[in-house]
């Protein structure tokens, strides 16, 4: 690399000169954006070896188990990077999502030590936490020695970092001071509105500010709009994941729990309660009214596609799913707008639930030294900011990644009210759950039951006291309650 | 010589193609998806004018998907391969094992022939994911976990079940006066299990053949648990088009078309056999 170009990359790292100038800087001297974007992960290789032992490992090979996700295919497109700053190999396996889980749960309830890391979601550790399938890397975070000094622990978004941590005891707060870091988080999901701007105009009807407004909204779209449009998307499957989404972050917004936690530890059901029964009631109005034909049957993929497709006018659900369906082949790429919501008219922001990615240690690795030097560089500033910057590796985890103006104009650009919205919610944005480890069993009735209000099979208050008391029998049965 | 009416004629023939139309509906359907991009099939209402393209197709075998978030590689070739590999050398395993030993169980009755025959059997009915862990351990110190010759023995769990109860009825069909007479011309046992036996067991053993190569190619979950992303059969590859930034509608139609296409093939092609050898296996006389 010449001298000048070198010298001004550096400066760029060094904080001294913007991405802006960078680029003009680059462009004066000739580079090509595509050179300049190889030059400049050389240049952050070079400014991370410099400061911390990355050749420790040397030759040695770690194996991961991925999910197919463009999160790891951001970390594929940079794994040359890490195996030139530390001389280690890596393979990895990557499974389809429909079945990833699956694989998870054999290789460790196997004990397998094929696979060093793996890609998990916080929930799932609050099973392998316990059973002891994962390390807690509090160990290798908080060691100078182990950890580089540019990683910053503290970037990570506060809601975020302390809701892939958790101490182990049913109802143990997430982030508690003596809890466990199970997993380290690499991207994230907020669950806000993502609408279809013409639809909207059509119409004219107004962004939804509260659960009263979205309710009339949906109704008024399905109405109005024509053509099988309906309102509103969102999850109705039997699964938990129908509860973690918009329904979830909507009812945090009320100030509604799942659990009540005793102070001797003792967990309860908490979703029978006057404010439940209420919000229930407007969630299951607005599904009948204003929601898909067969929406028990709706995961991910289905809200997804409608919005993409044209035949729904707007989700509740994952912001991130909403940026994808703005993409690619999609009838509405580049049709969609987005939006917080904050549900509870009397609530000051936004309280989204959200679903973390992250990166897990198998307490089977054969050294785990080494696949934390994976790790700290898969989730560290530098592969962040190339991820968020270079693919689609939305939402990213650190705050210097979201101050990045080269990373806001590229969203600003393609995805009116994106940067807004996270910003809208992203401090009251953490996971809502109580931990304990009857989650997934839980919120799969709690989906059930869902599913038998909205079929009229049940009330709403009555179903919802129904669920209370088999949720509580269950915890009993297990000792949690 | 039977004689129907007109109408009943057309009756018959209504409901014929009724009930053709019914079953063949989905197959016919995910061929054209598989003709058509994402856009199309996902069209208000769905249209059967459409203009086709080869897309879906080439993304399989170039192995380069175009999805919302960019382009992903996909395996989908190698996963085709594993699954033909997998299920012919595991059904020729099964065959080479299984046709003796239902032999042996049909013409010689010995001290816990049916026990031994029960317990293979037993194979067929066990949950797999029951089977799956202990069997993972055992992989892990054999040094067989994540290989074919692993994942082999393992689908015999699945073919050689079938085929030895399968053949067994049918080697008790054939009058054992038959090889006795050759036996009696100074031939050897071996000599009349190869030339007497085996030829007129033809038919029931391409039909159970045929049935465990269908049943090996269904299989999903051994593979799944047992092995690598690299020796994942076709099962598990089709779902990789299922994706957070999208289902790749034309792809998994396409990816369907050229997945079923060996069976088909196969099953067209030996449907004879199937047929014929099945119900005579399983008629006693």
């Amino acid at each position: 690399m010449h001298e000048k170009e070198k010298d001004l990359i550096d400066a760029f790292l060094r904080g001294q000169v913007d991405r802006r100038g960078l680029i003009k800087g680059l462009g004066a001297m000739g580079l090509a954006a595509g050179t300049a974007g190889t030059l400049l992960n050389l240049g952050q290789t070079r400014a991370l070896a410099a400061d911390f032992d990355w050749q420790a490992h040397k030759g040695k090979t770690i194996k991961l188990l991925l999910n197919k996700h463009p999160y790891a295919d951001a970390m594929i497109a940079d794994l040359e990077n890490f195996k030139k700053l530390t001389g280690m190999n890596v393979v990895y396996d990557v499974f389809p999502e429909d079945v990833y889980f699956d694989k998870v749960t054999a290789a460790l309830s196997a004990s397998s030590p094929e696979y060093d890391a793996f890609m998990t979601g916080a929930y799932m550790t609050w099973t392998y936490g316990p059973a002891g399938w994962v390390t807690d890397l509090n160990e290798w975070i908080k060691d100078p020695a182990k950890t580089n000094p540019n990683y910053a622990w503290d970037d990570f978004l506060p809601g975020v970092k302390n809701s892939c941590a958790w101490n182990g005891k049913p109802g143990g707060a997430l982030g508690s001071e003596d809890a466990k870091q199970w997993c380290i988080p690499w991207g994230f999901e907020q669950n806000n509105i993502t609408y279809n701007k013409a639809m909207f105009d059509k119409a004219g009807v107004a962004i939804p500010g509260n659960m009263d407004e979205m309710v009339a909204a949906a109704a008024k779209l399905t109405k109005d709009v024509g053509g099988g449009v309906y309102g509103i998307g969102v999850r109705g499957s039997r699964s938990w994941a129908t509860i973690h989404p918009g329904f979830l972050s909507a009812y945090a917004n009320f100030d509604q729990k799942d659990l009540n936690v005793s102070a001797d530890g003792k967990l309860s059901a908490a979703m029978n309660t006057a404010g439940s029964k209420a919000f229930h009631k407007q969630w299951v109005q607005m599904i009948q009214e204003s929601g898909p034909k067969d929406w028990s049957t709706y995961t991910w993929y289905q809200v997804g596609t409608d919005l993409g497709a044209g035949a729904s006018a707007m989700i509740f659900d994952a912001d991130i799913l909403g940026y994808f369906m703005n993409g690619g082949d999609n009838k509405m790429a580049g049709k969609l707008a987005f939006a917080n919501f904050k549900a509870n008219p009397a609530a000051k922001a936004a309280t989204p639930n959200i679903w973390i990615w992250s990166l897990a240690m198998s307490n089977f690795s054969k050294d785990k030294d080494a696949t934390w030097y994976f790790m700290q560089w898969a989730s560290g500033p530098e592969h962040g900011l190339f991820g968020a910057t270079k693919m689609d590796f939305v939402n990213p985890v650190r705050q210097s990644v979201w101050k990045d103006q080269g990373f806001r104009d590229k969203l600003n650009k393609s995805y009116p009210g994106y940067v807004e919205m996270f910003d809208a919610s992203a401090p009251g944005a953490s996971i809502k759950f109580t931990a304990q480890p009857l989650f997934f069993d839980l919120t799969t009735e709690w989906a059930a039951t869902l599913q038998k209000m909205v079929a009229k099979e049940v009330p709403v208050d009555e179903g919802l006291d129904k669920l209370a008391e088999s949720i509580n029998g269950q915890l009993k049965e297990a000792g949690l309650g | 010589m039977e004689h129907t009416s007109l109408l009943e004629r057309i009756l018959r023939g209504v409901a014929l193609t009724l009930v053709v139309i019914f079953f063949m509906f989905p197959i016919v359907w995910i061929f054209m998806m598989s003709f058509q991009t994402n856009e199309t099939i996902l069209r208000i209402p769905p249209q059967l004018i459409f203009e086709p393209t080869l897309a879906n197709y080439t993304a399989l075998i170039t192995g380069k998907l175009m999805t919302a978030a960019g382009t992903l590689d996909i395996a989908f070739m190698r996963n085709l391969w594993n699954s033909v590999f997998l299920s012919v050398t595991s059904v020729a395993v099964s065959l080479l094992l299984g046709v003796p030993a239902a032999y042996a169980f049909a013409r010689h009755k010995f001290r816990g022939s049916e026990d031994i025959a029960f317990t293979l059997l037993s194979f067929k009915f066990a949950p797999a994911l029951l089977v799956l862990l202990p069997l993972t351990l055992y992989f892990q110190k054999l040094g067989l976990a994540n290989t074919y010759i692993g994942l082999i023995w393992v689908y015999q769990l699945i073919c050689l079940p079938l085929i030895l109860w399968i053949v067994r009825g049918y080697f008790e069909d054939i009058p054992a006066d038959i090889e006795y007479a050759y036996r009696i011309g100074g031939h050897s046992w071996f000599a009349t299990f190869r030339k007497i036996a085996l030829p007129l067991a033809g038919p029931g053993i391409a039909a159970a053949g045929l049935l465990a190569f269908i049943f090996a190619w269904n299989n999903f979950v051994f593979a799944l648990v047992l092995a690598s992303a690299d020796k994942q059969p076709v099962t598990v590859g089709a779902l990789a088009f299922i994706t957070s930034s999208g289902i790749q509608y034309g792809q998994i139609s396409a990816a369907i078309v050229l997945s079923i296409t060996p069976t088909l093939a196969l099953a067209l092609y030996a449907q004879r056999y199937l047929v014929e050898g099945l119900s005579l296996g399983a008629v006693k006389g």
